[in-house]
């Protein structure tokens, strides 16, 4: 979907694990290990915890490489996307009073408001074309409060009782909230 | 809050809110069960998926110790096992507490070697599939010289309509590799090499086989491959 012009080298990558060859499972390892490090440990915050997770990810990017399809995003997405969904399950699991902890690691400084991306000129050419810019664009019509509350989800990983703590309103007014944040932006976005 | 939603918006809003992570583990077990019967729903998912991919550039790297020594011994075995070590997954199942049944059957399903006056020209391997509590059961018979399989159904039925049977071999610290589907009593078919030690095994899977390449459902049998006449 993405008309990516860089051109995209953890899905050729991703494709031969798909066929068995643990030569470019490897190779995927060292290309890709640092970036969804960086996604375990804001998500899940201590570092036993994230190296934990990542070798369940990776042992998950074998068995599941053959479900990858180029034609529908980047690889790298691709892997983000599986391991944030490994942390979102296990932040769910975690009893209700541990998720109360988290809150206090020192990492609320994030999604209370819009801050810049930090690593935005890292994926410099994709995120700077204006397809590509379509989220943030139509993130910033949504009011402020509303976008962090998306952007403290999908990089923290906080659960509707995690976002109604921090902007301090009931846990329906938050879902309300979200939901039609959710519909404008994919009005926006398009269908 | 009064307004009334359409059946797009709530669709595109729940697979938001699932992507985004928002959801409560039992919402998100709802959802991901939904993800599997319900195309449309599962575009949804993707298309957000993509969407907001573009917030990736958000996470930071941070750097990685050099986990492959355990996710490949979680994968493949221990790399320095003597003898090949089936994939974790496998020996899990092979060592719970199945194995003296897969044990004790393959003794009694072993196939005879040939009586007759011309010895075989090649080694003839079998293995007994088979689990404790399973009606379900295979013999395997694997002709070296031929370089044939048979895999024959010595016990239970064929998978109930839309399912299928499919029939796997693990080798050394290979992943499984499919053989083919166990769709009639007799599956023949050619393999030029089977090295012993290797374990058959027969999972669960949509008809038509499994859609990733490999085994996505439950692993039914197993089974060791060993002399004909151990």
């Amino acid at each position: 979907m993405i008309a990516a012009p860089e051109p995209d080298q953890v899905a050729p990558l991703i494709q031969l694990v798909a066929a068995g060859d643990r030569a470019a499972f490897r190779t995927l390892y060292g290309v890709a290990a640092p970036k969804l490090m960086g996604v375990l440990l804001r998500m899940l915050g201590t570092r036993s915890e994230a190296e934990d997770a990542l070798q369940e990810v990776f042992t998950r990017v074998w068995t599941r490489a053959g479900r990858y399809d180029p034609a529908l995003g980047r690889g790298m997405s691709w892997l983000i996307a599986l391991t944030r969904n490994h942390a979102i399950d296990r932040l769910r699991a975690r009893p209700a009073a541990a998720a109360t902890r988290r809150d206090d690691d020192g990492r609320e400084d994030d999604g209370t408001d819009a801050l810049p991306d930090p690593g935005l000129g890292a994926e410099g050419g994709l995120i700077a074309r204006g397809e590509a810019r379509r989220v943030i664009d139509c993130m910033g019509r949504l009011e402020p409060d509303r976008a962090a509350a998306v952007r403290g989800a999908y990089l923290q990983g906080l659960s509707y009782q995690d976002l109604a703590d921090r902007f301090g309103v009931p846990l329906n007014t938050m879902r309300t909230w979200l939901r039609r944040s959710l519909i404008s932006l994919r009005e926006c976005l398009g269908s | 809050m009064t307004e009334r939603l359409t059946r797009d918006e709530e669709d595109s809003a729940l697979a938001g809110e699932y992507v985004l992570g928002v959801l409560d583990a039992a919402e998100r077990a709802s959802v991901e069960r939904r993800i599997r019967s319900d195309k449309v729903f599962a575009a949804w998912v993707q298309r957000w998926e993509t969407d907001l991919s573009q917030l990736d550039a958000g996470f930071a790297e941070a750097p990685a110790p050099n986990l492959l020594p355990a996710i490949e011994a979680r994968l493949f075995g221990r790399p320095d096992g003597r003898r090949a070590a089936a994939p974790g997954w496998w020996r899990r199942f092979l060592t719970g507490g199945v194995t003296a049944g897969v044990f004790a059957l393959i003794l009694v399903a072993l196939v005879p070697p040939a009586p007759g006056p011309v010895a075989p020209a090649g080694p003839v391997l079998t293995a007994a599939l088979a689990a404790e509590g399973q009606a379900l059961a295979f013999a395997a018979r694997w002709d070296g010289a031929a370089g044939e399989l048979v895999v024959t159904r010595t016990g239970g039925d064929a998978a109930a309509q839309g399912q299928v049977h499919e029939l796997w071999v693990i080798a050394g610290q290979a992943a499984p590799v499919s053989l083919g589907l166990l769709e009639a009593a007799e599956l023949r078919r050619a393999l030029p090499e089977l090295p012993e030690g290797a374990v058959l095994a027969v999972s669960l899977e949509p008809s038509g086989g499994s859609p990733t390449g490999a085994p996505t459902g439950p692993v039914l049998v197993t089974g060791v491959v060993g002399p004909a006449d151990a």
